[in-house]
C-alpha cells in the first residue's frame, strides 16, 4: 500500500518529492475570490459608475417615496397658490395651476421610471427568450428567429410606437410600455444569441449534458446565468431609453397627459410659459438627463465589471 | 461590385415584405375602424355598410394585404397610397410636396455632422488626455445623453426667445415654420429658418459621431504602420492625414447609413416642435387624427429609408475599404 499525501488545495503530493515543505511555501495564499467579488472590486475602481449609482439610488428612492408619503397632492390645484413662490414645503414653487411643482415633479419621474424598469423587463424577457432559443437551437430556427430580428430591426422604431401609441389608446400606460418593449428586444436577442452560441461548445455545458442534465435545466441553469453579463449592461442602458422614448411620447401628446405627471408633459406644459417662468422647462429636463447620464455611467462601469477578462487595478 | 449590390438589395425585398405584414397587422388589429368617422348621426348603418363593402373591409385580412400591398408598389399611380382622410388629396402627392423640407433639414443635419463631428473627433485623438480631448469627450458625453425633443424645446427657446430679448428684438431666430410669409423661394430666408431645427438635430449626432471618430483614430494611431511612418520621418500632417485618417475613416464611412434611422425619428420630433412642415411632422399630425392611409404610407416609407441606410452602410464599407473582397 501506498501512502498519498495531500495538500491544501487537494493534489496528490509525489511522495518522493525532496523539497515537499518548500513547494508548499510557494502556494498562492491570496484568497480566492468569487466572481462577483471580483466583479465588485472592478466596479469600485470606476468612479463615474459608483457616484451614478449612488445619484440613480438616491433618485429612484426620492421618486418612489415622495409620491407615497404625499399621496394625491402632485394634481392638487390650489387657487390661491397660482405661480407662488418657492417655500420650505414646495421647494420648486408652484405652477400655473397652483400645483406643488417639486412633489409633481417626483411622480413624473416616478411614472417615467417605472414605463422604463417595466419596459426593460419585456426587452430583457423577450430577447432573452428569442436570442436563447436562436443560440441554443441553431440551424433552421436560428436561421428564422434572426431573420424576424432583422425585420424587427429594421422597422422605423419611433414611428412605429407612435402608431401604435396613437391606434392602441393613446395616455395608457400599458399600451406605452409595450410599445416600447416589443420594438426594443432586438438588442438584447442579439446579445444573448452570440453567448449561447460561444457557450454551447463550452466545457462546463459538454459536462451538465454528460450528467443529463435537460435542455431546460441547461439553458435556464447553467447557460442563461452564464450569459448575463451582457444582458445586464443592455439592460441600464434600455431602462434609459426607455425613460427618453416615454418622455418624448407624452411630449408629442400621446403618452401620459395630464393630471397625470410624466416628464414628457411636464415639458410640454412648460414650453407655454416660456415667457413668463422659462425655469419650468429645466427641472424635467434636468432629471431627464440625469437618469440619461447615470444610466450610461453605470451601464459602462458594469461593462467592466462583469467582464472577468478584466484585470483588477492596485 | 455591382453583383453585391444586386444581391443585396435582393435581400432587402424579404425585410421590407416582413415590415409590410407588422405594419399591416398593427393597424388592423388596432380598435377601431377606418370607417369609425362616418359613424354620425345622418350616416345610416346601411351607408356605412355600403362603406364597408366599398373600402372591402368585408374581406377577409390575407385579400385585404394582397390588394393594399399590389396597390401600394405602384408608385407611378397617384392613387397608390390611398387618399388622405384629412382632405381627400391623394397621400402619394402629399408626401412628395413635403418630402424636399425633410430631405433639406436631415441632409443639412448630416452635412453639418460630417463637417463638424470628423475634425473634432480626429483632433481629441490626437491630443488624447489633453484638456482639448477632456472638453470634447464631456461635451461629447453630454450631448450625446441629452433626448433630441428636450435640446429641440432648449434651443427653441434660447434663439427664439432668450436672443431677442437680450437684442431688444433686433436678432433671433423664427420660432416657427419654413419660411416667412412672402418670401418664399428665398434661400436666405430658407437657411435662416434651418439654423435652429438643424441644431437640435445634429448635436448628438456630432456627439455620436465625434467618439466613434476619436475611438477609430485612436485605433489606428497605436498601429505598426502609423509607429513604421513616424520612424521613417514623414511629417506629422502627413503621417495623420495620409497614414491615420484614412483608415481610421474606413468604419466612420458606414455611420452615414446608420444614423439615418436616428435622425428620422429625430426630424419627426423637431420638425413637429418647430412646426416645420416636414414628413415628419406630417406623421405626427396623421397619427394623432388616425389618417389611415397616411400614416401607412409613412411608416413604409421609414422603414424602406431604414433598410436603404442599411444597405448603403454596407455597400459603402465595401467602397471604402479595399480589404473587403465579395
Amino acid at each position: 500500500m501506498e501512502r498519498v499525501e495531500l495538500n491544501r488545495e487537494g493534489l496528490v503530493l509525489p511522495a518522493t518529492a525532496p523539497n515537499v515543505a518548500a513547494d508548499h511555501e510557494e502556494i498562492d495564499r491570496t484568497p480566492v475570490r468569487t466572481y462577483w467579488q471580483l466583479a465588485r472590486q472592478r466596479f469600485v475602481q470606476h468612479r463615474l459608475a459608483v457616484i451614478a449609482l449612488v445619484v440613480l439610488v438616491v433618485l429612484v428612492a426620492l421618486a418612489y417615496i415622495v409620491p407615497l408619503v404625499t399621496g394625491p397632492l402632485f394634481g392638487r390645484t390650489n387657487l390661491a397658490k397660482i405661480d407662488a413662490p418657492a417655500t420650505l414645503e414646495a421647494p420648486l414653487g408652484y405652477d400655473e395651476l397652483g400645483r406643488n411643482t417639486a412633489v409633481r415633479l417626483m411622480k413624473a419621474t416616478q411614472t417615467s421610471l417605472t414605463i422604463g424598469f417595466a419596459a426593460v423587463l419585456i426587452i430583457v424577457g423577450v430577447g432573452s427568450l428569442v436570442g436563447s432559443i436562436a443560440g441554443y437551437m441553431g440551424g433552421i430556427v436560428d436561421n428564422l428567429l434572426m431573420r424576424f430580428v432583422d425585420i424587427v430591426l429594421s422597422l422605423p422604431v419611433l414611428f412605429i410606437i407612435l402608431m401604435i401609441v396613437a391606434l392602441f389608446g393613446a395616455g395608457n400606460v400599458w399600451v406605452v410600455i409595450i410599445a416600447i418593449g416589443i420594438t426594443g428586444w432586438t438588442l438584447a436577442a442579439r446579445l444573448i444569441r452570440a453567448e449561447f452560441l460561444a457557450l454551447r461548445e463550452a466545457d462546463f455545458v459538454q459536462a451538465a449534458r454528460a450528467l443529463g442534465a435537460g435542455h431546460r435545466r441547461i439553458v435556464l441553469r447553467h447557460m442563461l446565468p452564464a450569459a448575463m453579463a451582457p444582458l445586464v449592461v443592455a439592460a441600464a442602458l434600455g431602462v434609459a431609453d426607455s425613460v427618453i422614448t416615454e418622455a418624448a411620447l407624452s411630449f408629442l401628446g400621446f403618452g401620459i397627459s395630464s393630471p397625470e405627471a410624466s416628464l414628457g408633459n411636464m415639458l410640454t406644459n412648460a414650453q407655454e410659459y416660456f415667457y413668463s417662468a422659462p425655469i419650468r422647462a429645466v427641472y424635467p429636463g434636468l432629471v431627464l438627463v440625469l437618469i440619461v447620464l447615470c444610466a450610461s455611467f453605470l451601464g459602462d462601469g458594469l461593462r467592466d465589471a462583469l467582464d472577468p477578462r478584466q484585470r483588477i487595478g492596485k | 461590385m455591382a453583383r453585391y449590390v444586386f444581391r443585396r438589395t435582393i435581400q432587402a425585398l424579404p425585410i421590407f415584405f416582413g415590415i409590410s405584414v407588422i405594419v399591416f397587422m398593427v393597424i388592423h388589429l388596432a380598435p377601431g375602424s377606418p370607417v369609425d368617422r362616418f359613424r354620425v348621426p345622418r350616416v345610416s348603418p346601411a351607408q356605412i355598410q355600403r362603406l364597408i363593402e366599398l373600402y372591402g373591409l368585408d374581406k377577409p385580412i390575407l385579400q385585404q394585404y394582397v390588394s393594399w400591398v399590389t396597390t401600394f408598389v405602384q408608385v407611378w399611380r397617384p392613387e397608390a397610397w390611398g387618399y388622405s382622410f384629412l382632405d381627400g388629396q391623394p397621400v402619394l402627392e402629399k408626401v412628395v410636396t413635403r418630402a424636399p423640407a425633410t430631405l433639406r433639414l436631415m441632409g443639412t443635419a448630416l452635412a453639418v455632422t460630417v463637417l463638424l463631428a470628423i475634425p473634432v473627433g480626429v483632433l481629441a485623438a490626437v491630443k488624447q488626455y489633453s484638456w482639448t480631448d477632456k472638453i470634447i469627450t464631456t461635451f461629447a458625453t453630454v450631448g450625446y445623453a441629452i433626448p433630441s425633443f428636450l435640446l429641440g424645446i432648449y434651443i427653441l427657446f434660447f434663439g427664439g426667445v432668450v436672443l431677442p430679448q437680450w437684442t431688444g428684438g433686433r436678432f433671433g431666430f423664427p420660432l416657427f415654420g419654413m419660411e416667412s410669409f412672402g418670401k418664399q423661394g428665398d434661400v436666405l430666408d430658407l437657411a435662416w429658418h434651418l439654423v435652429l431645427p438643424v441644431t437640435s438635430l445634429a448635436i448628438q449626432q456630432i456627439s455620436g459621431w465625434a467618439r466613434f471618430m476619436r475611438s477609430s483614430m485612436l485605433e489606428v494611431l497605436h498601429q505598426d504602420y502609423v509607429r513604421t511612418a513616424k520612424a521613417k520621418g514623414l511629417p506629422r500632417g502627413r503621417v495623420l492625414g495620409k497614414h491615420a485618417l484614412r483608415n481610421a475613416l474606413i468604419p466612420v464611412v458606414t455611420l452615414l447609413g446608420l444614423s439615418i434611422p436616428g435622425l428620422l425619428g429625430g426630424a419627426a420630433i423637431t420638425e413637429t416642435i418647430f412646426s416645420y412642415p416636414g414628413l415628419g411632422s406630417m406623421f405626427v399630425e396623421s397619427v394623432g387624427s388616425r389618417d389611415y392611409p397616411v400614416v401607412l404610407a409613412l411608416t413604409m416609407l421609414g422603414g424602406f429609408t431604414v433598410v436603404f441606410g442599411n444597405l448603403l452602410a454596407d455597400i459603402l464599407y465595401g467602397v471604402v475599404d479595399p480589404r473587403i473582397k465579395y
